[in-house]
C-alpha cells in the first residue's frame, strides 16, 4: 500500500541546512496498522506528512496506493489525497465556520458525491454524536471534536488513514475511547492505518511499530519504545 | 462540483460571520466611492450650470458678421436651444440730452441661462424676468436715467426711431466686466433694430449666437462648428469666456477630482486590508481543504467564486447605498447648498460599479490568490507558513489597478503619474522611517510589569506588522491633511482675489475742476474711495531712438502670448507722486514724492518684459499730437483684479501738467447706498460711473459655492479615511486579541491590558501623525506648485495638528475596537481565534 525508497528531507534554517530524514526505506501493507514512535524532533511527523503527500521530500521516492507521489505535482497529489487518504490530527483541524455535519460532509463534497449529508449523518451516529450534528466546533468538547474529525476521516471512504497524535490533546479516558473508535472503524472499513504517537496504549494496539530516531529508522515488531 | 461547494462554503462562511467584515469593507468602500462620485458629478454640473449664467448660455459664437445659416441649422438638428443678440454703439437722445450708449438688441429667447433683473426705478433691487424688452420699449441701465434725465414712460430716440423708456435694467447675466463695455447699456428688442436704420454696411456690430443644451449635444456641436467658423469669429464656453470664473472652476474641478481619486485609493486600501485579514484567517481552512483532497485549482475556483459573488453583492449594495447616501446628503445639506443640483446622471452610477469591481480585482484578489499557495502540511507544522505566502507578483494587480483608476478618474497622465510616483516615494521613505522608529532601543521579553513597557515591547515584537500599520495610518492621515491644506490654500487664494469692500464702482471722465467737489461728496456720504488719477490717452512712438513698430518687431519676446500688452498700442497714461498701494517695484526705484527733475516713467511688468523694455530705456510718447520724452525709472507689478484704478504706464509728478486730462477713481458702495449714484450723476452729469458690483457679487457667490463643494467632498473623504483606519485596526486585531487574552489568563489586570492598548494605539497614532505631516507637506508642495498654481507656504500649525490628530484618532478608534478583549472571558476570545 505504501512504499518509500531512500527517502530524505532537508530544510534550510538560519543556522544552515538541517537534515530531518535520512535514507528511509519503508513498506506498509494493505489493512496493516503501523505506529511511528520516537522522541520529539526525531522526524516522525515529517515522515507522516511525506507519506500522506502533504509535503515533498528532498530525495527518494514514495509510492501510495499505486501512485508514485514523488512524480506528481501538488494538483495531482491533492487528487490522490482526496481519493485515498483520510486524516486525524492532534489539534482536530475542523473548520470553525462549519457545523459538525458540514465538516464531515466536506471530503465527499470535494469529490462531488451527492449523498454527502446522509453518509455524514450516519458516521456521526457511528461516533455517537447524532445529537450534535449542528453544533459548531467551538461548542464541542475536545473529545467530541476529535470524534467529528474521525467521522470526517472515514467519510471519504479512504484506503489509508493517517493520524498525527490523535490522543495528544485529550485526557486518558477520552483518549481511550478515541483509540477504540479508531480501531473499530479501521477494522470495519478495512483501512490501512498509519499513526504518529507518544501514547503507548495506542502503539500497542498496532500491528507494528516503527521507531524513529534522529531522522532514521529502526523497526522492532511488537516492541515499543516511546519517547 | 467546485462551484456548488464554493457557494456552500460562501454561505457557511457568511453564516458564521467570517465574511461580515470583508463584505462591510467592500460595501462601504464602493458606497463611499459612489457617493463621492455622484455628489461630485452633481456639484460639478451645478457649478457649471450656474457659471453659464455669466454667458447667458452654455456656448457662445461671437462674430462681426451674421453667421451662416447651416451652422444654426446644425444646432437646431442637434436639439440645442438658441438665442441671438446684436450689440453696437449708438447715440441715444432724450428731449434735451444725448449720450453714447452700448445698445444690445435681444430676441425673445434671450437669456438661455441666468436671469435679467429690471425695476421701475434706477439703482434699486428689482425683479427677475426671463426675457428682454417687448418691441417698442427700451430698458436703460440705471445710470443712463439720471444722465439723460428721463424716467419711465419718457421717449428716447435711437437713429430714426423713437422708443418708450420701459424699465431700469439692473442686471444682465452676460454683461461682462472691464472697460470693453464702457458705454451704458440700452437693451431693445431685436425686431426693432431695422427701423432705427443705424446699422449700415461697415458699422461695428457684434452678433452673439447663444446655445444651451446638454454636454454631449454641446460638444458635438462645438466639434462640428468650430472648424467651419470664419476667422474673426470666436466660439467659447464659460471657462474660456470668463477668465476669473474659469480659473476658479478649473481648480475646483481638479480638487474634486483629486478628492475622488484619494477616496478611491483609501477605499482600495480598506478593501486590501479586509481581504488580507480574511485570507490570513483562511490559510488553515485551505490547508485542511487541501489535506481532504482539494487541488490548488479547486481552491482558486472556490475562492474566485466566493470573491465574485461577494464582489457582485457588495458592488450592487454599495452602489445602491451610495446612491441613497448622496441623495440623503443632498437632502440634509439642501438648505446650505445655495445651488440647485441637477438630477444625478447614470454615468456616475456606472462609474461606481466599475470602480467597485476594479477595486476588488486590484486590492482584494491578490491576498485571496495567495490562498492557493497554502501548503497542506501547515495542518501539522506551522513553521511553513511564511515561505508560501510571499508572492510579489500579486502586487502587480494593486499597482495596475491604482494607476488605471487614477487615470480613468483624471484622464490626465501627468496628474496620475505625479501622484502615483509621489505616493510610491512617500511609501518607501515612510516605511523606512517607521521601521527605524520602532527599532530604536530593543527590549527583551513581554515587559508585563507596567502598561507602558508592555505596550512598547509589544510594538517592537510585532515590528513588521506595526510598520505596515503605521504606514497605513499615516497614509490615511496624510491624504486627509493634504486635502485639508489644499482646500485652505485654494479658498484663501480665492478670497484674496476679491477682498471684502473692494471697490465695486469705477468713475471715469471726471473733469479736473470737479475733482475736489466729487471727493468731498464721496467723503460726505461715507463712501470709501481710491485716489483720483488723471487719465490721458497716449502711445509710445520710439524706444531708444528706434520707431516702436521696429523695436517691437526686433525685440518682442518670441514666447509671449497674444494677451501680452504691446508697446505700440494706445494706453491710458497717468502720473503719481506715490506708488499705488498694491503695486510692487521689481526693478529700479520709485521716485521721491517731491521729485521735480527730468521726466521719468514707470512700466508694468508684462508690458516691460514682453517688449524687452528695461530701466534706463529712453521712450518718446505721443500725447494729444505732442511728443514727450521719458526715461524708464522702474518696473512694477500690478494686481489687476484689485478693482482699483490700475495703469500700465505712470509718469513722474508734473510730467503731464501741460496736457489737459480727465480723472478717474474707484469706490466701494454698499448695497443700501446705491441710490447715492442718482445724486452723484445728477450733480456731475459728464462723469461716467461703471457698476461692477453685480459682477463682483456673482463671482463671490460662485466662489462661495465652489468652496462649499470642496468642503463637502473633504468631509466624505474624511469618512473614507476613517474606514481605512478601522479596517487596518481590525486586520491586526487577532494577534492583539490573542496576546492579551493569554495575558488575561495569566492574571493581568484589566487596567494593565487597557492601559497598554491605549498606549500602544496612541503611540502608533503619534508616529503615524508625524509621518503623515511630513508626507503631506511634501505632497502639498508638489500639488500646489504643479497642479493648482498656488503659492506654497510652510504650515507650522500642521506639525502640531498631524501628531495630535493621529494620537487621538488612532488611540480612540483602536481602544474602542479592541476593548472587547478586557470585557469578555479570555477563553471565549481564544476559542474564536
Amino acid at each position: 500500500m505504501i512504499k518509500t525508497t531512500d527517502l530524505g528531507k532537508t530544510v534550510n534554517t538560519s543556522e544552515g541546512q538541517l537534515t530531518i530524514l535520512k535514507g528511509i526505506d519503508l513498506e506498509i501493507n494493505k489493512s496493516e496498522s503501523v505506529a511511528i514512535v520516537g522522541v520529539s524532533g526525531s522526524g516522525k511527523t515529517t515522515l507522516l506528512s511525506l507519506l500522506a503527500g502533504l509535503d515533498t521530500p528532498t530525495r527518494g521516492e514514495i509510492y501510495l496506493g499505486g501512485y508514485e507521489l514523488t512524480a506528481l505535482d501538488e494538483e495531482q497529489r491533492a487528487r490522490v489525497r482526496g481519493e485515498l487518504v483520510g486524516f486525524v490530527f492532534q489539534t482536530f483541524q475542523l473548520l470553525g465556520s462549519l457545523t459538525a455535519i458540514e465538516n464531515v460532509m466536506l471530503p465527499a463534497e470535494l469529490k462531488g458525491d451527492r449523498d454527502a449529508a446522509s453518509r455524514a449523518k450516519e458516521l456521526l451516529g457511528r461516533v455517537g454524536l447524532e445529537q450534535r450534528l449542528h453544533h459548531y466546533p467551538r461548542q464541542l468538547s475536545g473529545g467530541e471534536q476529535q470524534r467529528v474529525a474521525i467521522a470526517r476521516a472515514f467519510a471519504s471512504s479512504a484506503d489509508v488513514l493517517f493520524a498525527d497524535e490523535p490522543t495528544g490533546n485529550l485526557d486518558n479516558a477520552t483518549g481511550s475511547r478515541i483509540i477504540d473508535l479508531i480501531f473499530d472503524l479501521n477494522r470495519e472499513f478495512g483501512t490501512t492505518l498509519v499513526l504518529v504517537t507518544h501514547d503507548k496504549r495506542l502503539a500497542d494496539r498496532c500491528d507494528r511499530s516503527i521507531q524513529m530516531s534522529s531522522g532514521m529508522l529502526g523497526t522492532r515488531d511488537n516492541e515499543v519504545v516511546t519517547g | 462540483m467546485n462551484l456548488r461547494l464554493a457557494l456552500k462554503l460562501l454561505w457557511r462562511d457568511w453564516r458564521s460571520g467570517e465574511l461580515t467584515l470583508l463584505l462591510a469593507s467592500l460595501v462601504i468602500a464602493v458606497g463611499t466611492v459612489t457617493t463621492i462620485t455622484l455628489f461630485v458629478d452633481r456639484l460639478q454640473q451645478a457649478l457649471i450650470n450656474e457659471s453659464s449664467t455669466f454667458l447667458a448660455a452654455d456656448r457662445v459664437i461671437s462674430s462681426r458678421s451674421p453667421l451662416d445659416a447651416d451652422i444654426l441649422e446644425k444646432a437646431e438638428t442637434l436639439g440645442l436651444e438658441q438665442a441671438q443678440t446684436l450689440s453696437f454703439l449708438s447715440m441715444v437722445f432724450s428731449d434735451d440730452r444725448a449720450q453714447m450708449a452700448s445698445v444690445k438688441a435681444v430676441d425673445p429667447r434671450y437669456p438661455l441661462r441666468g436671469d435679467l433683473i429690471i425695476a421701475d426705478e434706477p439703482f434699486v433691487r428689482g425683479n427677475v424676468v426671463n426675457r428682454g424688452p417687448p418691441p417698442g420699449r427700451l430698458w436703460l441701465e440705471s445710470r443712463l436715467m439720471p444722465s439723460l434725465d428721463v424716467v419711465r414712460g419718457d421717449m428716447l430716440e435711437i437713429g430714426v426711431a423713437s422708443f418708450e423708456v420701459g424699465k431700469a435694467l439692473i442686471k444682465e447675466p452676460d454683461r461682462g466686466g472691464g472697460f470693453n463695455s464702457v458705454g451704458p447699456r440700452v437693451m431693445m428688442n431685436l425686431a426693432d433694430v431695422d427701423k432705427t436704420e443705424v446699422i449700415q454696411p461697415g458699422s461695428r456690430i457684434t452678433w452673439r449666437y447663444l446655445f444651451a443644451g446638454d454636454t454631449t449635444q454641446l460638444d458635438t456641436f462645438q466639434a462640428w462648428a468650430e472648424p467651419r467658423l470664419p476667422e474673426d469669429t470666436r466660439m467659447f464656453g464659460v471657462k474660456e469666456g470668463t477668465e476669473g470664473i474659469g480659473d476658479a472652476l478649473d481648480r475646483a474641478e481638479r480638487f474634486l477630482l483629486l478628492g475622488g481619486l484619494l477616496g478611491v485609493v483609501l477605499a482600495g486600501v480598506a478593501i486590501a486590508l479586509a481581504a488580507q485579514r480574511y485570507s490570513v484567517r483562511h490559510y488553515d481552512h485551505v490547508a485542511i481543504l487541501k489535506t481532504l483532497g482539494a487541488t490548488p485549482n479547486g481552491i482558486n475556483t472556490i475562492y474566485l467564486v466566493i470573491f465574485l459573488v461577494l464582489g457582485t453583492i457588495a458592488t450592487l449594495l454599495g452602489s445602491g447605498i451610495g446612491y441613497v447616501a448622496q441623495s440623503v446628503i443632498v437632502q440634509i445639506l439642501d438648505p446650505y447648498i445655495p445651488v440647485a443640483l441637477p438630477n444625478p446622471g447614470v454615468t456616475p452610477v456606472w462609474l461606481g460599479l466599475v470602480t467597485g469591481f476594479v477595486c476588488l480585482f486590484a486590492f482584494a484578489l491578490p491576498p485571496l490568490l495567495k490562498l492557493r499557495a497554502t501548503q497542506p502540511v501547515r495542518v501539522i507544522r506551522r513553521d511553513f507558513e511564511d515561505e508560501s505566502i510571499t508572492d510579489r507578483f500579486t502586487y502587480v494587480f494593486a499597482v495596475a489597478g491604482t494607476l488605471g483608476l487614477m487615470w480613468w478618474y483624471s484622464q490626465d497622465w501627468y496628474l496620475t503619474l505625479l501622484i502615483f510616483s509621489g505616493g510610491l516615494v512617500a511609501l518607501v521613505v515612510l516605511s523606512l522611517v517607521a521601521w527605524g522608529l520602532l527599532r530604536s532601543g530593543r527590549v527583551l521579553g513581554m515587559q508585563a510589569g507596567s502598561a507602558w513597557r508592555l505596550a512598547l515591547a509589544g510594538m517592537q515584537r510585532r515590528g513588521q506588522e506595526n510598520t505596515l500599520q503605521i504606514l497605513v495610518f499615516s497614509l490615511a492621515i496624510m491624504l486627509l491633511l493634504m486635502l485639508f491644506l489644499i482646500r485652505t490654500a485654494l479658498i484663501e487664494d480665492w478670497r484674496a482675489q476679491i477682498p471684502e469692500n473692494a471697490p465695486n464702482h469705477f468713475a471715469i471722465n471726471i473733469s479736473p475742476r470737479d475733482t475736489d467737489a466729487i471727493r468731498d461728496l464721496l467723503e460726505a456720504n461715507n463712501v470709501q474711495s481710491q485716489p483720483l488719477y488723471p487719465m490721458i490717452r497716449g502711445r509710445i512712438t520710439t524706444v531708444n531712438g528706434e520707431p516702436v513698430a521696429q523695436w517691437v518687431k526686433d525685440h518682442r519676446e518670441p514666447e509671449v502670448t497674444r494677451d501680452t500688452p504691446r508697446a505700440s498700442s494706445g494706453r491710458n497714461l497717468t502720473w503719481s507722486a506715490t506708488l499705488p498701494g498694491d503695486n510692487e517695484i521689481i526693478a529700479g526705484e520709485w521716485w521721491p514724492e517731491d521729485y521735480d527733475g527730468n521726466v521719468l516713467v514707470s512700466l508694468e511688468r508684462d508690458l516691460a518684459r514682453g517688449n524687452n523694455l528695461s530701466t534706463g530705456d529712453e521712450l518718446v510718447f505721443n500725447i494729444q499730437g505732442r511728443e514727450l520724452k521719458a526715461r524708464v525709472a522702474n518696473v512694477r507689478t500690478v494686481s489687476w483684479d484689485s478693482m482699483r484704478p490700475n495703469f500700465y504706464i505712470i509718469f513722474s509728478p508734473g510730467a503731464l501738467d501741460e496736457f489737459p486730462s480727465t480723472y478717474m477713481t474707484s469706490f466701494h458702495l454698499a448695497d443700501d447706498n446705491k441710490l447715492f449714484l442718482n445724486e452723484l450723476l445728477r450733480e456731475f452729469p459728464t462723469m461716467t460711473v461703471i457698476e461692477v458690483d453685480a459682477i463682483i457679487e456673482q463671482i463671490q457667490q460662485i466662489i462661495q459655492h465652489v468652496t462649499m463643494a470642496i468642503e463637502l467632498v473633504l468631509v466624505l473623504i474624511v469618512i473614507a479615511g476613517g474606514l481605512v483606519l478601522l479596517a487596518s485596526i481590525q486586520a491586526s486585531m487577532d494577534e492583539r486579541f490573542k496576546q492579551h487574552a493569554i495575558l488575561r489568563t495569566l492574571g493581568a489586570s484589566r487596567k494593565l491590558i487597557m492601559g497598554s492598548l491605549i498606549i500602544e494605539f496612541a503611540a502608533l497614532g503619534f508616529f503615524a501623525g508625524v509621518l503623515a505631516t511630513l508626507g503631506a507637506e511634501v505632497a502639498v508642495y508638489g500639488l500646489e506648485t504643479e497642479i493648482f498654481d498656488l503659492q506654497y507656504h510652510v504650515n507650522p500649525q500642521l506639525w502640531l495638528l498631524g501628531p495630535v490628530i493621529g494620537t487621538l484618532l488612532i488611540g480612540t478608534i483602536g481602544t474602542l475596537a479592541t476593548r472587547r478583549v478586557v470585557n469578555s472571558p479570555p477563553t471565549t476570545i481564544l476559542r474564536e481565534l
